[in-house]
């Protein structure tokens, strides 16, 4: 009675705080409306989108080769692991299988990132629960990593280095040896990370029985990755949808039992020892070998396949006005508008305009159009006098132009795609990453759609958070580990 | 008409006694005033460096020889910057509750025993009027963190009023046994009776009251692991999240001479202030001509490298935990303190 | 049974500390370990070749290999690069590196092997014209931070797919074994 005459009185409610998007604590640009009553959360909502890129829609505009850089700036902690979800997905859509000394450098640079990530989670997450050293700690064997991606790709965070078929380029020696130092020194390095906070009785404290999730309720969330292993459930499409190199080495899938935010610290935790066996197991059975798929539909040509036409600076090229049929296809294909002529008659091009690029060289149907070695500055008779079929060409030429051809096609029109839609998961650091292409046939995708790990954890915020104190809403935020790149996308 | 025809001398005499009083009063003042705040300025730099040093990494290295300069960089960024008072602030408050911050912090100094006879104030309540005084400076915290209107700033305040008032209870009792075995609230009487002591130091007989005075030390100045109040990942900067230039400054200034407070009293009454233990002094005889400053100041800085070590390695507590801690470990601990203390006392 | 032991092992761990003493033990280990930060303007990082910096028009024998064929500008994600042409020449080649990711698809586009990515990753400005590069200052950068036969180095390892990478060139690299 009292009571309730007092609340009359003292009207109490809710204390509404916005935790985000500018927070330290938020992971990026996470909005958490918070209602506290004192300490306590009472209900938690949060806004996502301040990172929305449109990557998705990005994607569909760009052929499946251009897109690869976008999937960089998803997750872009650990870029490479995304970079290898898209290459997977779209090679299976393409039915091309990459070599396999491609697929275990993949499986290298992709436990790396994973390494990487849960580095850069561990940082963080420890930063957030105030323990500030292991940050620093974390950062400087990340920092190991990152060096050892710059010296494959020339890029340390975003760094498109696998492709569709395969990866850029091979791994030099001394990377593999940087990266057998790297996996010798790292166990002791994460034994250093748990003397500082692993049976640290504050860290206990701040972890043990917080953001519990039962097994049946973490599947049901949709949780994936080590946030779903924590409670106990060993889903690991690794294991499960075996790509790349995974089907040939050994690791377990390190579970939890409670479920609470310790439990997935320490799945992390074992993660990173078990990516440590895997890159050391990779890098003892690394095959000699290609490490592009050799599929002419699907990848770019090699370079010094076209360096007989690409290479001298004197060539001309002629239309040979008997072979021309006026498609035009040649005079809409020249970027210096060079060529000039009325439909269904030959076409003659001024060599004055022209820049010697070989477009047009590329797009001719009728074996009109062909090249004339050290024929820059003569006038059109004396080229008409010197100028052959281009199928009686030299055959280093006449290679040089079918890769040309190819490469110019690749990069303007986008390869030829079978038609259909896919779905095609990949085990990132954070959980799994699907990608969704519906396919019409074109060079682009139709529809591209990402099945991103962040967004579904940070739906599972409310249900870690409420009834906790505020304190244990930045250790959910941590123990998901959400990329608010990755969540908005 | 001469001075000496209306005064007569023997007041004149009392009048320059007086005001060279005053002026040795005002020297003092000056001096622990300009070493305080040099304190404060060296104190961050130390902070920096030692657990930069901890972490691998180098700390201020830019402005000056290593860094050297960096405090006074500091100070001059933030005296230019900017003086932002939200628009929906109480202003009157805001503007006063980093002066009663730092005014409270600064008081304190005058009552700390810095060597033999060298104490601004000798008054026979001194480690009373620390504490009073440290209450007062809570009013400025919680008018901080009400006056910005700011949620943030207003949590912060809450959070650190009720563990700065909790954890002085815990600190308060466990000083207790310290005053029994002294029998002495002046500080300089403190050390002295610890000078004449069996032990020479009273963190000998008074161990367990040392720890519960260290931990609730920390928390007392909000230092991690007990820095809720300004928890960067969950408040942002606590109660002065809304505060910026020299207003910024005051509260900075303030924690680190609360800082130096502490690690005063904790040398003061644990430590044996400016003596060395006697057996030390036996073994090592010439230590005797080392001024006592120098041992305490040793004393102050070893333990507010403590305070930065503890800060480099452990993660943060929660606000429920650390009110447990304070209230159901640390003060049931202190007051066992006292008792055993006091039966061995009237024993013996 | 109780494990006495185990329960002893607890108790001394509650109220010694003793992980937190370990912890503290480390840190000030590491306080007399070398920092592994660099102090930036003095010291900078090595930088490991084929880094994907500040672009650079290429040259040979003192004339840029650029022919202006487009497939730069046709395949660049974030559509930076323009190409003006007139009078058979290349005119204009502007890359507007504050819309540029750094992909290096330019350089993997490019048939003439034109184009390049440098090592220089420090050319921030205050105006915006200023990170607008145009031709005349990406073909001063391949003097500058392409000397000699760097810039050949360069294509040979960083042009890619080459041949090379269809098929299985003489030392790939390979485990060395653990003595490495």
């Amino acid at each position: 009675m009292i009571q309730k005459e007092a609340e009359r009185i003292f009207e109490t409610r809710e204390l509404n705080v916005n935790m985000g998007p500018q927070h330290p604590a938020t992971h990026g640009v996470l909005r958490l409306v918070l209602d506290i009553d004192g300490e306590t959360i009472v209900k938690v909502t949060p806004y996502v989108g301040y990172l929305h890129r449109g990557i998705e829609k990005l994607g569909e505009n760009l052929s499946y080769f251009q897109a690869l850089p976008l999937t960089d700036r998803m997750d872009y902690v650990s870029a490479m692991s995304n970079n290898i979800g898209y290459c997977v997905a779209v090679e299976k859509l393409f039915g091309i299988d990459p070599p396999m000394r491609a697929k275990f450098i993949r499986t290298i640079v992709g436990e790396m990132s994973r390494i990487a990530n849960h580095l850069l989670w561990l940082a963080t997450h420890a930063l957030d629960i105030g323990a500030m050293t292991v940050f620093l700690y974390c950062f400087r064997e990340r920092e190991w990593i990152l060096d050892l991606f710059e010296m494959i790709c020339g890029a340390r965070l975003t760094v498109t280095y696998p492709r569709v078929g395969g990866v850029r380029n091979d791994v030099p020696q001394a990377f593999l040896d940087s990266l057998w130092k790297f996996t010798e020194e790292f166990p002791s390095r994460i034994l250093e990370y748990e003397t500082l906070i692993d049976q640290n009785r504050i860290w206990l404290q701040r972890t043990v029985g917080i953001g519990v999730i039962s097994a049946e309720e973490a599947v049901n969330w949709g949780m994936t990755g080590p946030t779903l292993r924590g409670s106990g459930v060993p889903y690991d499409v690794r294991k499960h949808m075996p790509y790349d190199a995974y089907d040939q080495v050994e690791f377990d899938v390190p579970i939890g039992t409670a479920g609470d935010t310790y439990d997935r610290y320490r799945c992390r935790m074992l993660e990173m020892r078990q990516s440590n066996s895997i890159i050391r197991q990779c890098i003892e059975k690394l095959p000699p070998g290609p490490v592009m798929a050799d599929d002419p539909k699907f990848v770019l040509p090699p370079k010094d396949k076209m360096l007989p036409i690409t290479q001298p600076t004197d060539m001309a090229y002629f239309i040979i006005e008997k072979a021309c049929k006026g498609c035009g296809m040649c005079l809409r294909a020249c970027p210096a508008k060079a060529i000039s002529g009325e439909k269904k008659k030959a076409h003659k091009i001024d060599q004055s305009q022209c820049l010697q690029c070989s477009t047009c060289f590329t797009t001719c149907k009728f074996k009109a159009l062909t090249v004339v070695p050290g024929g820059k500055g003569l006038s059109d008779e004396k080229l008409a006098e010197l100028a052959v079929a281009p199928d009686k060409l030299p055959d280093d030429i006449k290679e040089a132009q079918q890769n040309l051809t190819r490469q110019f096609d690749f990069i303007k029109k986008g390869p030829k795609v079978p038609e259909g839609e896919i779905y095609v998961a990949t085990e990132v650091p954070k959980g799994e990453l699907g990608f969704y292409f519906v396919s019409d046939g074109s060079g682009k995708p139709y529809r591209m759609r990402v099945r991103a790990p962040s967004f579904v954890h940070a739906g599972c915020l409310p249900r870690l958070c409420v009834g906790h104190l505020v304190a244990d809403v930045i250790a959910a935020i941590g123990t998901i580990d959400i990329v608010l790149g990755e969540c908005d996308r | 008409m001469n001075a000496a025809n209306i005064i007569d001398p023997a007041t004149l005499e009392g009048l320059a006694a007086f005001g060279i009083n005053v002026l040795i009063i005002i020297v003092k003042i000056a001096v622990v005033l300009a070493v305080g705040l040099l304190h404060v300025a060296y104190a961050t730099y130390f902070e920096r460096k030692v657990i930069g040093h901890m972490q691998v990494r180098l700390g201020p290295m830019r402005v000056g020889p290593h860094g050297l300069l960096q405090p006074f960089a500091d100070g001059l960024k933030l005296f230019f910057k900017e003086d932002i008072i939200p628009a929906q602030a109480d202003k009157a408050m805001f503007y006063l509750a980093p002066v009663i911050f730092m005014a409270s912090a600064m008081v304190n100094l005058s009552v700390i025993p810095y060597s033999e006879n060298f104490v601004i104030a000798d008054i026979n309540v001194g480690l009373l009027f620390i504490f009073a005084i440290a209450g007062i400076g809570v009013y400025g915290i919680f008018l901080a963190g009400w006056a910005s209107n700011s949620k943030y700033a207003f949590i912060g305040g809450l959070r650190s009023s009720a563990q700065v008032l909790s954890y002085e209870i815990a600190m308060g009792l466990s000083l207790v046994g310290v005053m029994i075995l002294a029998g002495s609230f002046n500080l300089s009487d403190i050390v002295r009776a610890q000078q004449q002591s069996v032990f020479g130091m009273y963190v000998i007989p008074q161990f367990v009251a040392f720890i519960v005075f260290t931990i609730s030390a920390v928390a007392e100045t909000n230092r991690t692991p007990f820095d809720l109040p300004e928890a960067e990942s969950e408040l942002v900067a606590g109660y002065f999240t809304e505060y910026s230039g020299f207003r910024f400054a005051l509260f900075f200034l303030g924690e680190y001479i609360a800082m130096f407070i502490i690690a005063s009293i904790s040398a003061v009454c644990f430590l044996g202030g400016w003596t060395l233990p006697w057996y030390v002094l036996k073994i090592l005889p010439f230590l005797e001509y080392v001024p006592g400053i120098v041992w305490y100041l040793i004393k102050v800085y070893a333990f507010i490298f403590f305070y930065y070590w503890i800060r480099a390695t452990v993660p943060r507590y929660r606000y429920d935990q650390l009110m447990k801690i304070g209230w159901k470990i640390l003060i049931p601990i202190a007051l066992a303190n006292i008792v055993v203390t006091g039966f061995v006392k009237l024993i013996l | 049974m109780r494990d006495w032991n185990a329960i002893a092992k607890a108790i001394v761990k509650r109220f010694t500390f003793i992980e937190i003493l370990k912890g503290m033990a480390l840190t000030l280990r590491r306080m007399f370990s070398h920092a592994v930060t660099i102090q930036y303007p003095k010291e900078r990082r090595p930088i490991a070749p084929g880094f994907r910096g500040q672009h650079a028009l290429a040259k040979r024998q003192g004339e840029a290999k650029c022919v202006g064929c487009g497939l730069c500008a046709a395949i660049c994600p974030s559509q930076c690069i323009s190409i003006g042409r007139a009078k058979g020449k290349v005119t204009k080649y502007e890359i507007e590196v504050l819309r540029c990711i750094y992909c290096g698809f330019c350089v993997e586009a490019c048939p003439y092997g034109a184009i390049a990515l440098t090592e220089n990753y420090e050319y921030s400005a205050y105006r915006k014209e200023d990170l607008i590069l145009k031709r005349e200052r990406l073909l001063e950068s391949w003097d500058k931070y392409m000397p000699g036969t760097k810039g050949e180095e360069y294509f040979k390892k960083f042009w890619r797919p080459m041949s090379d990478d269809f098929g299985t060139p003489p030392g790939q690299a390979t485990f060395r074994g653990k003595q490495q």
